[in-house]
């Protein structure tokens, strides 16, 4: 896969048995002196090779910061991260680079308006991260031809601009760009949330389908409906601390922390009568206090 | 059917009980305007003057007081422009080329600019998707709803401001009085919001438009904004316009829906009928979608309990 | 963008003029129809055959003297941007990226800049650089550099902050290769108008200070040479100055058009303006021509 990077590559297989993510007892603040405020604490998650997880938390719960502390936008305070058996806890600019660069993890934003260069093709955004591993482009722009078709787009598309693109099709180029360097993890930041229904079912389609490829991944939202089917285990996240973990069907139909429940009291469902807006005032009044 | 009942809007202390300002015009005439409908739509279509096409085809729909009317649809499906065509307020190059919009019994097409201001909010008000660009960033929330009080109910200062306060208890915020002199950006979008339904009722309209107003909120505070809008409409009957993408939400809160697609309703009638009896392909399209991703699917049936 | 400059009625005429500019500043000195530096007995003529422009207080031909310093004012002017350009805008992109340090250093030299006496400061350094045009340019490009520090840094914060860069940076990508594929052309479009705003200013400033004697030295002529010495014979010949002054407030006013038309058609405001443009246009057509089948209600 890398030419860059043999021995390295040689290591991640080594591990292949072990997990692909391994946080512990993580602590991230943001600010300082007394304006400092915990985003994060306490967090310990475990990814398994081919693992789907789903990370549930709403604004402000500290979904995005764990994603960004992960992959090293982010400082942590606390804590250690382990990426396919590799400690990165104490890495410096240069060394995640570097690790960066073997694209074993990839991310893909919320925003897929704005995650795509306004000024680049399709093909130039798609093939971007196999250029920067050095690559040679016109074997980058082959690769990139097979991945597009991984996520049901047509290679008329590659010389477009994202802005001719919809907001589906341009997710779905994040989703390839992700892609490309066959990482072994990816990160999904509300990846269907600014989606509308029809481009949402098509992209967890295509996530559903991933999880065969033996990719983990971790899948942050804030809708339990949308991860409910495409992770095998959900954790909960609020105000900054993991308060319910389990297998996606466990949680939805067994909820244990009152904020779990709230989370499944609170979404509209179709025929369900609609749900007890009493009980939701009580679980409301429980959390606050 | 709840009748018109502005009193009970907001659940007063019994010691401000001479400041009432039920305005007199409000109090005398409902019964007259009361038993038609607020709002009602017939074969409305707008077009876009810069590409000269028609972009809406057609929406007919009534709005009696009480009830509450969705219309769902995805983005560029033309219910945000049919909405902003009851407001009057089309965005540039935008015209209602056909049909017409009664407001209160009277068609819109006849009204001056300034009937427009005197309408607006005092009998049709709104609430849209991002409720941070609707507030000025540098005034404190509860002085933008005084401020709508003073110009549009003639209250002094200080009666503006109880009835402020008022209000953002009525939208069931914790401690009005200091979120009246917060600023928006030290509230969060669910706050804001519910700030935004204070200053939209706050001239107790008798229609509100709520345009996609839960789409950017999570998903708990969506439900607290919508048990908001229903007990809103129980308490003092004010009719509804809930427009959204998902068809749960409007599911959830309408008697009537209409499902819109490409500028056409192509699917209109009571909310549990379109439900249970799809006509149209786009509708069960919608509601698959819905099955196969919402929670309902994951839910064990003992739920039904 | 070029394509949509030209497409406005403004930046096809501030094109046009800019290119006859360049065209007299390229082949002005053969066009001369005689030797500027030759002094004759005939001074301060009136406009005649030999003398389209009348001579100047040592007989030299005016017309020849305008045309000869053309070129020397333009270079000028451009060099005053470009050095403006070199200096402020790759610090202000670099100071996104390198670090606090650098941050602040560069933003306090900025402000310094911004602050000194413009005049003082550049008599201050050809005193002690020597006089000449290049020193004089190098010191006016050093002093506008700030507008271009200022642009690109706040074009370039607008930039690092947004998700597609961060992808990039989550694929391992170098600082050099973010400026490279996605800063540079976001910080572009600013850039292209504080340089046509700036060569507009250099004009002035180039001929405000061979005005005042700094820079170019006579016999050498210049624009702002020319104005300056026939504002000294005003009362002989008051027409005098009206050649330069009317070359120097085209060129600068052609520049400021340029600058506009890029503001106008970049970025979301072009978009606007081309909407607004077309349902003008159509509404125009609907009431001109009556519609056969009007009656739609």
């Amino acid at each position: 896969m890398t030419t860059t990077a043999p021995e390295a590559k040689d290591a991640v297989r080594e591990d292949a048995t072990g997990s692909v993510l391994e946080v512990a007892g993580l602590d991230v603040h943001y600010g300082r002196g007394r304006k400092r405020r915990r985003a994060l604490h306490g967090v310990t998650l475990d990814i398994a090779p081919g693992e789907a997880v789903g990370v549930i938390g709403e604004t402000g719960s500290g979904k995005s910061t764990l994603a960004r502390t992960v992959l090293g936008l982010v400082p942590a305070s606390a804590g250690s991260i382990r990426i396919a058996g590799e400690d990165v806890s104490g890495y410096g600019p240069r060394q995640w680079r570097d690790l960066r660069r073997r694209g074993v993890i990839q991310y893909v934003f919320q925003d897929p308006l704005r995650s795509l260069d306004p000024d680049l093709t399709i093909e130039e955004s798609l093939t971007e991260p196999l250029l920067i591993q050095g690559v040679r482009r016109q074997e980058a722009a082959l690769r990139a031809r097979s991945f597009l078709d991984r996520v049901h787009l047509t290679t008329d598309l590659l010389d477009r601009l994202p802005g001719e693109l919809s907001g589906g099709q341009r997710q779905r180029v994040s989703v390839a760009r992700a892609l490309v360097t066959e990482p072994r993890l990816v990160i999904l930041d509300e990846p269907v949330s600014a989606l509308d229904s029809a481009n949402r079912v098509q992209v967890l389609e295509i996530l559903k389908e991933l999880r065969t490829s033996g990719v983990a991944l971790v899948f942050i939202s804030h809708d339990l409906g949308s991860v409910a089917g495409t992770a095998d285990r959900i954790t909960v996240l609020y105000q900054g601390e993991l308060v319910e973990t389990g297998t996606a069907r466990a949680v939805v139909n067994q909820p244990q922390h009152p904020y779990t429940r709230l989370l499944l009291g609170s979404a509209p469902t179709l025929r369900g009568k609609p749900a007890d807006r009493a009980e939701r005032e009580a679980l409301r009044a429980l959390l606050s206090a | 059917m709840s009748p018109l009942t502005h009193d009970t809007l907001t659940s007063r202390p019994a010691g401000t009980a001479e400041t009432t300002f039920d305005a007199p015009g409000t109090a005398d005439a409902p019964d007259a305007s009361a038993a038609g409908p607020v709002l009602a739509l017939h074969d409305v279509r707008i077009t876009d003057r810069v590409t000269e096409r028609e972009i809406v085809h057609g929406v007919t729909f009534e709005l009696t007081p009480g009830k509450a009317v969705g219309i769902v649809g995805e983005s560029g499906s033309g219910k945000t422009l049919t909405c902003r065509a009851a407001l009057g307020i089309l965005p540039p190059h935008f015209e209602i080329t056909a049909g017409r919009i009664d407001l209160a019994g009277t068609d819109i097409a006849t009204l001056t600019p300034r009937q427009w201001t005197d309408l607006r909010g005092a009998t049709i008000s709104a609430v849209f998707q991002d409720p941070a660009s609707y507030l000025n960033p540098a005034i404190k929330v509860g002085a933008q709803i005084a401020e709508v009080i003073r110009v549009k109910q003639g209250l002094k200062r200080r009666a503006a401001r109880r009835r402020a306060v008022e209000l953002l208890g009525a939208v069931r915020l914790r401690d009005p009085e200091l979120v009246y002199g917060q600023y928006p950006y030290e509230l969060s979008g669910g706050m804001l919001q519910r700030v935004l339904i204070a200053a939209a009722i706050a001239v107790e309209p008798r229609a509100l438009i709520a345009d996609e107003a839960t789409t950017a909120l999570d998903v708990t505070v969506q439900a607290e904004i919508l048990d908001l809008l229903a007990e809103l409409r129980e308490r003092t009957g004010l009719a509804l316009v809930v427009v959204s993408h998902d068809l749960a939400v409007v599911a959830h809160l309408c008697d009537e829906v209409l499902v819109m697609r490409q500028g056409e309703v192509v699917e209109q009638g009571e909310t549990r009928a379109v439900l249970h009896d799809p006509r149209h392909d786009y509708t069960r399209l919608l509601i698959a979608e819905h099955d196969s991703y919402g929670l309902d699917t994951f839910l064990a049936p003992k739920e039904a309990s | 963008m070029v394509r949509r400059v030209l497409a406005l009625t403004s930046g096809r005429i501030a094109v046009t003029i800019l290119a006859l500019i360049a065209l007299l500043a390229l082949l002005g000195p053969w066009l001369a129809p005689q030797n500027p530096l030759a002094t004759s007995d005939n001074a301060l003529a009136a406009t005649s055959g030999a003398h389209w422009l009348g001579t100047d207080y040592l007989g030299r031909d005016v017309l020849s003297r305008l045309l000869d310093g053309s070129r020397i004012s333009v270079l000028g002017s451009l060099e005053v941007a470009l050095v403006a350009l070199v200096v402020g805008a790759i610090p202000g992109i670099l100071s996104v990226y390198l670090g606090r340090a650098f941050e602040w250093f560069t933003l306090r030299i900025a402000d310094t800049l911004v602050a000194l006496p413009f005049l003082l400061f550049a008599i201050a350094v050809i005193a002690l650089l020597g006089n000449g045009i290049t020193q004089a340019m190098l010191v006016t490009g050093v002093l506008v550099s700030p507008l271009f520090y200022r642009v690109s840094r706040a074009a370039t914060l607008a930039v690092a902050r947004s998700p597609y860069v961060e992808a990039a940076i989550v694929s391992g990508a170098s600082i050099g290769w973010i400026v490279r594929r996605h800063v540079w052309t976001k910080v572009l479009p600013p850039i292209a108008v504080a340089l046509a705003q700036t060569i507009g200013v250099g004009f002035v400033i180039v001929s405000s200070l061979t005005f005042l004697g700094i820079g170019v030295q006579p016999p050498e002529p210049t624009w702002g040479g020319l104005l300056a010495s026939d504002l000294g014979y005003l009362s002989h010949r008051p027409w005098a100055p009206v050649a330069p002054a009317l070359l120097i407030m085209v060129t600068v006013w052609a520049c400021n058009l340029l600058a506009d038309a890029i503001r106008d058609v970049s970025g979301e405001a072009g978009r606007a303006l081309a909407n607004d443009h077309k349902a003008r246009a159509n509404r125009r057509e609907a009431a001109a021509g009556p519609h056969p089948a009007g009656g739609s209600r």
